[in-house]
């Protein structure tokens, strides 16, 4: 009897003492580090959004609070005509490049066909070559295409929101098609066979079956094309002609000349943007685990 | 002889009456790199009867899968050929064909209710909707599943989730249906009923039913015919009473039931005589002098007291009793031969019935062998 009493009643405390005090101490620890990766990350924000309502033309003096520079950024031609050309360009990418890299996706995940090794690795080196590289690559490749078309057909292409669309569907393919791949991958080969079983013809099978599964993929890999088209400044500044800058390289060309509070309120609307993308990319996720 | 030819399905040769018909049919799967081919299915030839109820049996990897696959259209013969009444399927792809499958994993449209997954055949073969109506509203009636039409297959047991599958490929009133190890997710109460429940749905409506199984059991309590293969080569069709009375090869013994192989030298087409010496009647066509196997079942030896047996040695084995384990429902011995070299170990088992005499270890037995119980194997 006394034995057991030990056992329950004076031995547990003690094991729990002795296993939880250092752990506390650690938990401490990360704790700590994880709030300050926390603010690592979010006080430069927090800093830009309090300098975009400053009632100051010198970024560092606070002036009081202010509109003033969203109503100027909305008034800028410029940062419009910037605007909309990225929500174009953007637009259009993410269209095209879900498509096609949902299609690639899907044949390199259900389908067997010569050279299919070869495509499979060469698909996504756009994900891992540096944006510098793609950009030149990019550039050389218009150059060559442009003397091409002029020479053969006499058609006169012009380096423009084209171009940039063009640049940013070849980036983005590859990132659609890695994130639909995934989806894929997960989804059991049986239920297309089943639908096909059940005298559904391929493209039935795809319409009814495989594509409402993949939803949540193809749909998480076009929030992904639209968000890299939106912020992309280096591949864009290769490759965009006179007048067609979109703008996170609009507000690159300004920030050369100085951080102004118009700059601020830029950004700050294209944070906002962003953080609604992950908002959506977020529900969209959330919805498919149900 | 007689009862051996039974075993094998006749060869019908161009008539167009059989639910199934494979003739000459091989699947070549590519190897790895430089590596030959895999032969999954070897140059199959086989009937199926309208309205069977037909098994594949067979361990994994020996081409029942394959065939069934190739039935259903997931697969493409690499030589051979394939009808379902007649008509030539080979080469169709699934949708063409009119049979439909339930799948071991069930393969349920996840994002779909349970009317919704049993409607899906019907819609793709663009039926008017009041009639589809209607045949879910039956089909869903002969799976008992009312009620639960507006689930979506997660929030079902594994066994309504099989019943949707049945009756999502039902519905379509196929002319074959292929049933791929449907209830091996099941645990063994519920395959059990569900067992009886599908040969009793099958008897119901009607309709050819061919079932892929590795569950030796499954296929005897269920089938009409069934075949046993192995590395892609049909060893055995035939009901199961044959299957299981009049193995025709050791691997058929050795994978349905419980059996004893015995060695033994060919007297004459009558009679074999086993290691120990002792004369045993069994039909056969071999030489007389040459070895052959011979399958006994367990429980169709005979176990008495050597005293109190007055009848002639012949088929009998006398031995002593090495091992009794009580099973309940029966009592399982081995037996060693007393004469012999090496001496035969044979097992036997006796239902635990009134009146039944039991024998404890060290007693020496003489097992009894009922004509006709034994069977003479071809390897």
């Amino acid at each position: 009897m006394s034995v057991v009493d030990t056992g329950s009643g004076a031995g547990e405390p003690v094991s729990e003492d002795s296993v939880a005090r250092p752990r506390r101490a650690v938990e401490r620890l990360l704790a700590g580090n994880a709030w300050m990766v926390f603010a690592f990350l979010y006080l430069p924000i927090l800093v830009l959004a309090v300098l975009s309502f400053n009632d100051n033309r010198v970024v560092g003096i606070w002036g009081g609070f202010t509109f003033r520079w969203y109503g100027e950024m909305f008034a800028d031609r410029n940062v419009m005509g910037a605007l909309r050309n990225s929500l174009y360009v953007a637009g259009i990418s993410t269209v095209v490049s879900t498509a096609l890299g949902t299609a690639a996706g899907i044949s390199l995940e259900r389908f067997r066909y010569r050279g299919q090794r070869a495509y499979d690795g060469l698909l996504y080196l756009p994900v891992i070559i540096p944006d510098v590289t793609m950009a030149v690559m990019l550039l050389l490749f218009f150059v060559q295409a442009f003397d091409l078309a002029g020479a053969l057909f006499g058609i006169d292409a012009r380096y423009g929101i084209g171009t940039i669309s063009l640049s940013h569907i070849a980036f983005n393919i590859s990132f659609v098609a890695v994130v639909v791949r995934a989806r894929l991958a997960g989804l059991d080969g049986r239920l297309e066979e089943a639908a096909a079983d059940l005298y559904a013809s391929r493209w039935k099978a795809f319409r009814k079956v495989t594509l409402p599964l993949i939803a949540p993929g193809v749909a998480g890999g076009a929030l992904l094309a639209l968000t890299l088209s939106l912020d992309d400044v280096v591949i864009t500044s290769f490759v965009a002609g006179p007048g067609s800058t979109t703008l996170p390289v609009y507000v690159f060309g300004l920030v050369r000349r100085g951080v102004t509070p118009l700059i601020n309120a830029v950004s700050v609307l294209m944070l906002v943007a962003s953080m609604m993308l992950v908002l959506v990319s977020l529900l969209v996720s959330r919805r498919q685990g149900e | 002889m007689t009862e051996l030819s039974t075993a094998i399905s006749p060869p019908v040769a161009g008539t167009t009456t059989s639910a199934v018909s494979i003739r000459g049919v091989t699947k070549r799967f590519p190897g790895g790199k430089g590596a030959e081919p895999v032969v999954a299915v070897d140059a199959l030839d086989l009937e199926i009867e309208d309205g069977e109820f037909f098994s594949l049996l067979g361990p994994s990897g020996c081409g029942k899968t394959t065939t069934l696959r190739m039935i259903g259209g997931f697969e493409y013969p690499t030589a051979g050929s394939i009808q379902i009444f007649g008509e030539e399927v080979g080469l169709l792809p699934p949708n063409k064909r009119p049979v439909n499958t339930v799948f071991q994993s069930y393969a349920l449209f996840p994002h779909m209710t349970v009317a919704q997954n049993i409607a899906f055949g019907l819609e793709m073969q663009d039926v008017a909707a009041a009639e589809i109506k209607e045949r879910v509203g039956n089909v869903i009636e002969l799976v008992q599943l009312e009620g639960r039409e507006n689930r979506k297959p997660k929030q079902l047991s594994g066994g309504q989730q099989q019943r949707v599958a049945l009756a999502r490929a039902l519905v379509n009133r196929p002319k074959v249906l292929l049933l791929d190890e449907p209830l091996g997710a099941l645990d063994l109460k519920l395959r059990q009923a569900m067992q009886l429940e599908l040969k009793e749905m099958q008897e119901r409506v009607g309709i050819t039913f061919i079932y892929v199984t590795h569950d030796q059991e499954e296929a005897l309590t269920m089938s009409d015919r069934l075949a046993v293969m192995d590395h892609g080569e049909l060893l055995q069709v035939g009901a199961p009473e044959t299957i299981y009375d009049k193995p025709r090869t050791r691997f058929v013994a050795d994978f349905i039931g419980d059996t004893n192989l015995l060695t033994a030298t060919v007297i004459d087409g009558r009679a074999v005589r086993l290691s120990d010496g002792s004369a045993i009647r069994v039909e056969n066509d071999r030489p007389v002098g040459s070895t052959v196997t011979v399958a006994v079942r367990p429980e169709k030896l005979g176990l008495r007291r050597v005293e109190s047996d007055r009848d002639l040695t012949l088929d009998a084995i006398d031995g002593h009793v090495e091992r009794v384990t009580f099973l309940g429902n029966a009592l399982a011995y081995e037996v060693t031969a007393d004469a012999g070299d090496p001496r035969a170990t044979l097992r036997i088992r006796q239902g635990n019935a009134p009146g039944v005499e039991h024998f404890g270890v060290g007693d020496a037995v003489r097992v009894r062998w009922a004509p006709g119980s034994a069977t003479v194997l071809e390897d």
